[in-house]
């Protein structure tokens, strides 16, 4: 119970008003279209850089919790989901904003998420201690197979085809060895002068997961995208908390599973909340309800969105391998803050760390009250115009990565690895494996050197690295993710050319 | 820029939002996917030559086991894309490229050019005015709404100015102007 005497430090009049800040503009930010939660954490971080490490990151654990939760606005409203995350939710809650219980379906939305989020907070308390102090047995050899572990999941899971997914965690990796090699000081593929002092993280996440953002949203060029916005009637609060908690087992459903894949490293937000929602309808009495505004789809669908939240965090301060791209910069806010989350976390920064994770719990409270506050001022956060929204994301950006170190190097990095990443997602690379090779290629690096150096002075390093259980372990984790995406992939081929068969038939 | 015939299609799903809203028909050709990984196999062979090539393999024993998948998956890709497999991304389809082209010469334009020699703020200023204006639908020839984006502007840089020089007290460098 070591992380009730950790209270006291989010309780203060800084942290409180940092907190609602934070929760506050995390829901504006979730709600605007185009604004993905990974950006605007990514955003945000150049903001901590002068605040002590504890409220920085409440700051951003705040505005990731919120961002999840707002970006469930634009889902039901608009029909467009805010992030990834929201997708299911707009199944059964736009066509409830459609039938004018829009208001309704909000504050459903935020209540359920505020009790999904609340299980997965708890969690993240009373597993995360646990796994740290068994992570504490871990030698190189572990560390690197775990890195690569991170790597491959994310590379399969979160993209269409397992070789360009894994081919983008590679080139991750090895934008992570630009720079000086961290034994030698030996300087490594340096083309021109900007890159001397390496890729830094910040500057790379605010390029990859903002500048491609922006381009999109110049696609249409002068077109003015018609939105239909739906109406935000008045609705009874307590009507609608009687109606969420009376989804037990949607609830249950949604918690469950977004704990589960909350935990699975790299599975991320993206796939809890559809997952939730299918397994939902299919153990519902009403499940022939479901997509024509059934309350119970966004029950299961948003629990489960933020049930994920608390736990993606536990691979990630335990081992340092996140569990969704946002966990991932969240990482790179407590790297640039000297935080190194790993096993000894508990032991090194155990009040940063316990603080950080109690706010976490505050958030969910005061995400649910603001939530409720400012569902109707939301709605108009919505009709924020492409181009202010991208002409002013571009300029912040800008500030922001040259504010990490004062260097227009990091700018031009920012800049060049951005719009390179907009191509390579039209053709089928997603950031995130990018993002996480760049963030693990330090810790992978650095265990496999080691790891070499131990293995020769014992019996050899073939064997260092590839027996003993755990090795054994996590090498079969690798490989079953790897095999599991595979067979995926060729179902989903398969079904897709049945159903063009079928259509030209 | 165009390989096949559905690769006029993403400029017209593009509006919205992006790839998820684009419809499943619209994915990237068998050309331009092959130039794609073409060009990733280029870097890796490149990275693979770097860390082979070297007097002392210690800094490199990393990279070289990293160029090795680099080369073998980025072959994979290629391999794929050639037989029209691995068909993922909508792809850039021509008219795309046009309505982008103006946005990545600003954006290009402000952060290599117009920072440094204008002043980080001037420069924002303009590239800002400058990426709103090109892509704003309200109509350019009335007072009312260049005085919209003139606010629009200014409001912003303004509070950027708050928040970075003022706020986090961030030293940025200064042009000829601001």
């Amino acid at each position: 119970m070591e992380f009730l005497d950790h209270f006291g430090a989010v309780f203060t009049w800084s942290s409180m008003l940092i907190l609602c800040a934070g929760t506050i503009g995390g829901l504006l930010l979730g709600a605007t279209p185009g604004l993905s939660p990974t950006m605007a954490v990514a955003l945000l971080i150049p903001f901590t850089f002068h605040m002590d490490p504890a409220q920085g990151l409440m700051l951003l654990g705040a505005a990731y919790t919120s961002t999840v939760a707002g970006g469930a606005v634009s889902a039901i409203l608009l029909n467009i989901p805010g992030a990834p995350a929201n997708i299911a939710t707009a199944l059964d809650g736009n066509v409830m904003a459609r039938k004018g219980a829009g208001a309704r379906a909000l504050q459903i939305c935020f209540i359920s998420s505020a009790i999904g989020g609340v299980l997965g907070i708890l969690v993240l308390i009373f597993l995360t201690p646990v796994l740290a102090s068994w992570a504490l047995k871990f030698g190189p050899s572990h560390l690197f197979w775990v890195a690569i572990l991170g790597v491959t999941i994310i590379g399969t899971l979160d993209s269409k085809s397992v070789v360009k997914g894994l081919l983008a965690g590679c080139i991750g990796l090895w934008i992570a060895m630009i720079g000086s090699d961290s034994i030698q000081g030996v300087e490594r593929f340096i083309f021109t002068e900007e890159l001397e002092g390496g890729v830094h993280i910040i500057a790379a996440l605010i390029g990859l997961f903002a500048i491609p953002q922006v381009i999109e949203m110049l696609e249409g060029g002068r077109k003015d995208p018609r939105r239909t916005v739906f109406e935000v009637r008045r609705a009874n609060v307590w009507r609608s908390a009687l109606e969420t908690v009376s989804k037990v087992r949607a609830l249950v459903i949604g918690g469950t599973v977004g704990t589960v894949i909350g935990l699975i490293p790299g599975a991320g937000g993206q796939i809890a909340g559809l997952v939730a929602y299918d397994q939902s309808r299919r153990f519902s009495r009403n499940s022939a309800k479901y997509g024509t505004g059934e309350s119970e789809g966004v029950v299961a669908a948003e629990s489960a969105n933020n049930a994920m939240v608390g736990p993606s965090l536990v691979p990630l301060l335990t081992l340092s391998v996140p569990g969704s791209p946002t966990a991932a910069v969240l990482l790179g806010g407590l790297l640039i803050h000297g935080i190194f989350p790993g096993p000894d976390l508990f032991q090194k920064h155990a009040a940063v760390a316990f603080s950080f994770i109690n706010s976490m719990l505050i958030g969910q409270i005061l995400m649910l009250v603001f939530g409720l506050a400012i569902a109707g001022l939301a709605a108009k956060v919505i009709e924020v115009k492409p181009p202010i929204l991208a002409s002013a994301i571009l300029v912040l950006a800008v500030f922001g990565s040259y504010s990490v170190q004062n260097s227009m190097a990091d700018v031009a990095i920012m800049l060049v690895l951005g719009i390179g990443m907009y191509f390579l997602a039209r053709y089928g690379f997603s950031p995130a494996p990018l993002v996480l090779g760049i963030i693990l290629g330090p810790i992978a690096e650095h265990n496999y050197v080691q790891g070499r150096i131990i293995g020769e002075a014992q019996d050899g390093i073939a064997p260092y690295f590839l027996t003993g259980w755990l090795n054994i372990l996590l090498i079969a984790l690798v490989l079953l993710s790897l095999v599991y995406s595979i067979v995926s992939e060729i179902r989903v081929k398969r079904q897709e050319r049945a159903a063009s068969a079928e259509a030209a038939s | 820029m165009t390989g096949k015939p559905e690769d006029a299609t993403p400029a017209e799903a593009a509006p919205e939002s992006g790839p998820e809203t684009a419809p499943a028909s619209a994915v990237a050709g068998r050309v331009q996917q092959s130039v794609a990984a073409l060009i990733i196999l280029a870097v890796a062979c490149w990275v693979a030559i770097v860390s082979f090539d070297v007097e002392d393999p210690q800094p490199y024993l990393f990279p070289q086991l990293l160029s090795g998948f680099m080369v073998a998956l980025s072959l994979m890709a290629l391999l794929r894309a050639l037989r029209g497999k691995n068909r993922t991304g909508v792809g850039i389809g021509g008219r795309q490229f046009l309505n982008i082209a103006a946005g990545l010469a600003v954006m290009l334009v402000y952060v290599f050019a117009l920072a440094e020699w204008l002043g980080f703020y001037g420069a924002a200023f303009l590239a800002m005015l400058t990426l709103y204006s090109l892509y704003d639908p309200q109509p350019h020839d009335s007072v009312r709404t260049w005085a919209v984006r003139l606010a629009v502007t200014v409001g912003f840089v303004a509070v950027i100015y708050v928040v970075f020089a003022l706020g986090l007290k961030v030293q940025t460098p200064q042009g000829i102007l601001f």
